[in-house]
């Protein structure tokens, strides 16, 4: 029983701390990809800023899965 | 693409990959289910904190820390080979750390606003990148997490007992065990309610049953076993056996049945009754998946922010940052102070996580993939795991640079909106970035 809902706290953390994220780099990219579009030239500093947001918006998952980690394997 | 596939080696190259393909299919986790599953292992146990391999004189050395030496190791003599014989036309070694510096140079001018300008931050910010590179890559070597000692039943109960009966002898009865069906307040002997206590609570904790020293191929997940099928351990809380004769079937430390579910789904585990079971602890792991590791870089990075910051407006000028006289200057800019000091707690956390999660996920990844697919399974990510390491050495050592800049910039030039850490701080990167006089040229 305890462990039952251990898992679920766990599918859950992951799975809602992956939606946020995921959009955000879903926007992000997109973004991106319009000022790519507008404007060719400047893809080095664009591809370069897309990457550290995206890492910026990634470490928010991470955060989750880490819960996730821990609830399954330390609590 | 037609004339692609009529080339014969690249027929012959397909047709190879997909049979290596099937077999690794076949051989897996997921080959398991129908019958297969003959390259499988047990996934081994995944753990937070790093594991210690070695007590030398009451030191314990902890198998990421001999990494982070290495990896430190590796660094100093490469870029010693590199720069011991500088010429003027560069070799390839030299060309590469060129190449480097470089890029790191004109990024920090960039982001600093004007020629010259990133020359402060180079050298942190270049040390930070290229260690956090070296460690992150060499955690995915074959071998890492993979070759280690086996930790026996006996240890493993051990080290708890002696932990719970310590903290019996302190007087602290109940701590984590807080409403547990395991306390045994009945048992007066602090040693025998300690061992009883652990027993009871890790019954369902799983060990991998080793031939030896060597787990072989074959064995899925089904062939590990759990505490009490190497100890009875109901028959120990139902009283029919004695703490003296758990102790010496765990000294044992051999399977001693099987449950009804093995028996029936998995071929391989009828052998394993009589074989020794236990932990697989790694001589070496990757030092960035200990938060220890992370949060020594973290803090270096953010000491050095507040030294440049020091150093570039004058102690008192820095610290009128964070502590604002609210009858002079008004309450709230007292309150963005406070935050802002909070934000630079927050920062140190969040560089620790950020590091420490992406590594310790990709691990997680790579032992996910090995099981379920072998052999292959892994190449696409381990392809992966070297950019994810490449992007967070490099975002790492960025922002250690755009937090040293936006610590050295003069109270009244930006906007202190918010406080709060980071998306203030990206803005003045990508505006840093933006700056024409660099990027045209590299």
């Amino acid at each position: 029983m305890d462990g039952d809902i251990k898992t679920i706290g766990a599918g859950l953390a992951i799975a809602l701390g992956a939606l946020g994220p995921g959009l955000g780099i879903g926007l992000l990219a997109g973004k991106a990809m319009e000022a790519l579009g507008r404007n060719p030239e400047a893809r080095a500093p664009i591809q370069q800023n897309m990457i550290l947001a995206l890492a910026f918006c990634e470490a928010i998952a991470i955060y989750a899965f880490l819960t996730a980690i821990i609830i399954v394997f330390v609590g | 693409m037609g004339k692609l596939l009529s080339n014969p080696k690249v027929i012959v190259g397909l047709v190879a990959a997909l049979a290596v393909f099937f077999v690794a299919l076949a051989g897996g986790a997921l080959g398991a289910s129908f019958g297969g599953g003959f390259l499988g292992s047990p996934i081994p146990h995944i753990q937070l904190a790093a594991e210690p391999v070695a007590n030398i004189g009451g030191y314990t050395l902890n198998n990421t820390t001999i990494m982070f030496w290495a990896s430190g190791i590796l660094l100093l003599s490469l870029v010693w080979l590199a720069t011991r014989k500088m010429t003027e036309i560069p070799g390839r070694m030299q060309g590469l750390f060129e190449a480097i510096v470089e890029f790191f140079d004109s990024t920090a001018d960039s982001v600093a606003g004007g020629p010259k300008a990133g020359r402060r931050y180079l050298p942190v910010m270049l040390g930070i990148f290229l260690i956090v590179l070296f460690s992150n890559w060499l955690g995915i070597l074959p071998g890492i997490g993979t070759i280690g000692k086996v930790e026996t039943v006996a240890e493993f109960v051990e080290h708890r007992v002696e932990h719970r009966a310590h903290e019996l002898d302190k007087g602290k009865a109940e701590t984590k065990l807080i409403g547990s069906a395991c306390l045994r307040p009945a048992v007066k002997d602090h040693h025998d309610r300690a061992f009883i206590e652990v027993l009871c609570e890790n019954a369902n904790e799983h060990f991998v049953v080793f031939d030896g020293r060597l787990i072989k191929p074959g064995r899925t997940e089904q062939t590990k076993v759990g505490l009490n099928q190497v100890v009875e351990v109901d028959e120990l809380l139902a009283g029919r056996i004695t703490v003296t004769e758990a102790e010496h079937q765990i000294e044992e430390g051999i399977v001693l049945h099987l449950s009804a579910g093995q028996k029936a789904d998995c071929k391989q585990c009828g052998d394993l009754t009589g074989k020794r079971a236990g932990i697989l602890v790694p001589y070496l792991r990757g030092s960035s998946t200990d938060l220890n590791t992370t949060l020594a870089v973290a803090l270096f990075a953010m000491v050095a922010v507040q030294i440049w910051g020091i150093r570039a407006l004058g102690g008192r000028a820095y610290a009128g940052k964070f502590f604002v006289n609210p009858f002079t200057k008004g309450p709230i800019l007292t309150g963005v102070g406070f935050l802002e000091m909070f934000g630079e707690i927050a920062r140190t956390i969040s560089f620790t996580f950020r590091l420490f999660g992406n590594m310790f996920a990709g691990e997680i990844l790579l032992i996910a993939m090995g099981f379920l697919l072998p052999v292959i399974g892994m190449l696409p990510f381990l392809g992966l795991e070297l950019f994810v390491g490449l992007i967070q050495a490099f975002v790492f050592g960025m922002l250690a640079l755009v937090f040293g800049v936006s610590a050295s910039a003069h109270h009244g030039e930006e906007d202190h909106g918010g406080g709060s850490r980071g998306s203030h701080d990206d803005e003045h990167a990508a505006a840093g970035v933006h700056t024409p006089q660099t990027q045209g040229a590299h």
